[in-house]
């Protein structure tokens, strides 16, 4: 190999080495970056809701007659959706996972001010919430129906049971070893409030939070004028549901509007929106800084095969086969991309490094470097191996023409 | 050593049909210093790039060192220029990127040698032509005298059974052309063929053998106009 005679070749000729090398470089680095981005955001895409999605839809109900009885419209609504054949069960909360807003309260352990409390999403419900959301009692037991109320918007006071997730009881209670069914948090600082039952897991409507897996269930019935049921279906049958659902309330009641009619998975969707663009803005980068900086690979190596023509036609005289003539600039092109990702890499590091401290994005995972080496590496030979196949049919009697 | 039979070369395009040679024969022995001398476009060039293998003859046959050469591919052809010929070119074309040692390290190593005969090779062959303390410098730093001995140097370190000189003191004063003459005599004395182009009658009459072409044909003498040509 070569190696010697082209790096000092390439030392007297530095220029157009350089910037190149400088391309792959920064290429290098706002690729890898850019992975360990979509990386993240792909992992928290992938990240379970709790609930048994492909069978679960969801819809508002918004009463506008000022004389409506809620309460027997709520009590109503759910005895038509939970006596519909193909639905496992329904039930009326205030939000669900992934949605995007509802209701956290801070828990803590001991009552008072400065205790230091721990994030919670509240989904207020009834005793349907764990089927209906499938999610598993792994610990304790499921509210009575004696223990849930009507909400009483004009007297609002905390039901003093809850069941909450296995990530929020460990963090609540991190010496805990055995259960902690039956221990009290304190919600709203000093309203006591007993763990009944412990669920394996549920995310908070919020999927960009930090607690995302802190959760809890009231037992709180929520007759308002705005009321959010949630569907679970039998398998298979939740798309032909969600219409029949919607019309079967809308007709039930004509004082109402039946609004937000959404499959579980358009739930899932409209949630990482933001995530999913941003995973495809960064690739369609990617994607053109790498194939601009092949086309800057093509054109140096045009331009040298063009500028070497005589050389090319010597070394081809002076015994060189075509596929060695090949191998020298495949060859030249991978020492360049070698100092351009090798540069890349730490320029990598250290944008990861900043970006980790200055945005609380999560490090990159370690292949990601050589990985995105790999790739530039591939990138330069592809893009270096058509010039080069030029330089290979450069007759060696270019050699004995005078100049 | 080299043989050439009824050699005959057509430079084709659309519309012109250009005959460099035409039945082109020649043998030189092994051990010779033959010079090839005629006007310009008379086919020296076309003659040397057949010889030296830069290019396919249209018909005829060619036998190198007793190995019919038109049957070969272009990888055989290469490693033949690689380990049977050395060329020394007329503008020297030693690689400007390249230092000296570089530079008749070139051909060494498509030959496949290790690093430490390659070295020998290059160290001796500098040393023959007297530039062994140049070994770092670049093309640009040496005079046009130095670079053709650096360019004979190349040649002789891959140790080539003939050499193919183009013009090799086309670009040269009188004092350095004749101390590159002097230098292709004593390679000759020790035993290695050369065949010489060149288009100056006094410097083909440092050979032992002239060979005089024109229109693409070996003549028998030098023509009239080429000596007077040449004074």
């Amino acid at each position: 190999m070569e190696f010697g005679p082209i790096w000092r070749a390439l030392l007297r000729n530095k220029g157009g080495a350089i910037l190149i090398a400088l391309q792959i470089a920064v290429t290098m680095a706002i690729m890898v970056n850019s992975i360990a981005i979509m990386q993240e955001r792909a992992t928290n895409m992938q990240r379970p809701s709790g609930m048994d999605e492909a069978n679960t839809l969801t819809f508002a109900s918004i009463s506008f007659a000022a004389d409506a009885d809620l309460r027997a419209t709520y009590i109503n609504d759910l005895e038509m959706l939970r006596n519909t054949p193909g639905v496992i069960n329904a039930v009326g909360t205030n939000s669900f996972p992934l949605r995007g807003g509802g209701w956290s309260m801070g828990l803590q352990t001991e009552p008072g001010e400065d205790m230091g409390g721990v994030g919670a999403a509240i989904y207020f419900g009834d005793e349907h919430m764990i089927e209906t959301f499938d999610v598993e009692l792994i610990d304790g037991e499921n509210f009575s129906p004696e223990q849930v109320v009507f909400l009483d918007p004009d007297n609002f006071r905390w039901e003093p049971y809850v069941i909450v997730t296995e990530a929020l009881a460990k963090t609540l209670f991190p010496d805990e070893e055995g259960s902690v069914v039956g221990k009290t948090a304190y919600i709203n600082q000093n309203d006591p409030v007993q763990i009944i039952g412990v669920i394996d897991q549920l995310q908070a409507p919020w999927q960009g939070w930090d607690d995302v897996e802190h959760a809890l269930f009231s037992p709180v019935k929520r007759a308002e004028g705005f009321a959010r049921y949630v569907v679970r279906t039998e398998p298979g049958m939740r798309d032909e549901l969600l219409p029949q659902l919607e019309e079967m309330l809308a007709s039930a009641d004509k004082t109402r509007l039946i609004r937000g009619a959404q499959t579980f998975d358009e739930v899932r969707e409209g949630a990482y929106l933001g995530d999913s663009a941003m995973i495809k803005i960064l690739g369609f980068v990617i994607t053109l800084l790498t194939i601009i900086t092949g086309l800057g690979i093509v054109g140096l190596a045009s331009f040298n095969v063009s500028r070497r023509t005589r050389q090319i036609g010597i070394r081809r005289a002076l015994g060189a086969t075509k596929p060695a003539i090949m191998r020298y600039f495949m060859l030249e092109n991978f020492m360049i991309s070698s100092v351009g990702v090798i540069v890349g890499g730490a320029l990598a590091i250290g944008l990861n490094i900043f970006m980790v401290e200055t945005f609380a994005l999560t490090p990159m995972a370690w292949w990601v470097v050589p990985v995105a080496m790999i790739i530039l590496w591939l990138v330069g030979q592809a893009a270096v191996a058509g010039p080069a196949r030029r330089a290979t049919r450069i007759a060696p009697s270019i050699a004995t023409r005078s100049g | 050593m080299l043989k050439m039979t009824d050699v005959s070369k057509i430079y084709r395009t659309d519309t012109v049909e250009t005959h460099a040679l035409r039945e082109f024969s020649l043998t030189v022995d092994e051990g010779e210093f033959v010079s090839v001398t005629g006007p310009s476009g008379s086919g020296k060039t076309t003659f040397l790039n057949i010889a030296g293998l830069l290019e396919e003859m249209t018909s005829g046959t060619y036998e190198l060192d007793g190995r019919d050469i038109s049957k070969l591919n272009d990888r055989e052809r290469s490693r033949v220029r690689n380990e049977k010929i050395g060329f020394i070119f007329q503008s020297f074309n030693l690689i400007p990127e390249l230092n000296i040692f570089d530079n008749v390290d070139v051909p060494l190593r498509y030959r496949g040698l290790n690093a430490a005969e390659r070295k020998r090779r290059i160290e001796e062959s500098l040393d023959m032509v007297g530039l062994a303390s140049r070994l770092k410098h670049q093309p640009a730093q040496l005079s046009g005298g130095q670079q053709q001995r650096v360019a004979i140097a190349r040649a002789l370190a891959g140790e080539p059974r003939f050499l193919l000189a183009d013009e090799p003191t086309g670009n040269l004063d009188t004092h350095m052309a004749d101390s590159v003459l002097d230098l292709l005599s004593e390679i000759n004395s020790n035993g290695v063929t050369i065949i010489m182009v060149t288009h100056e009658l006094t410097l083909a009459d440092r050979a032992k053998r002239n060979i005089f072409v024109r229109d693409g044909q070996v003549t028998d003498a030098a023509p009239e106009f080429l000596r007077a040509a040449n004074g």
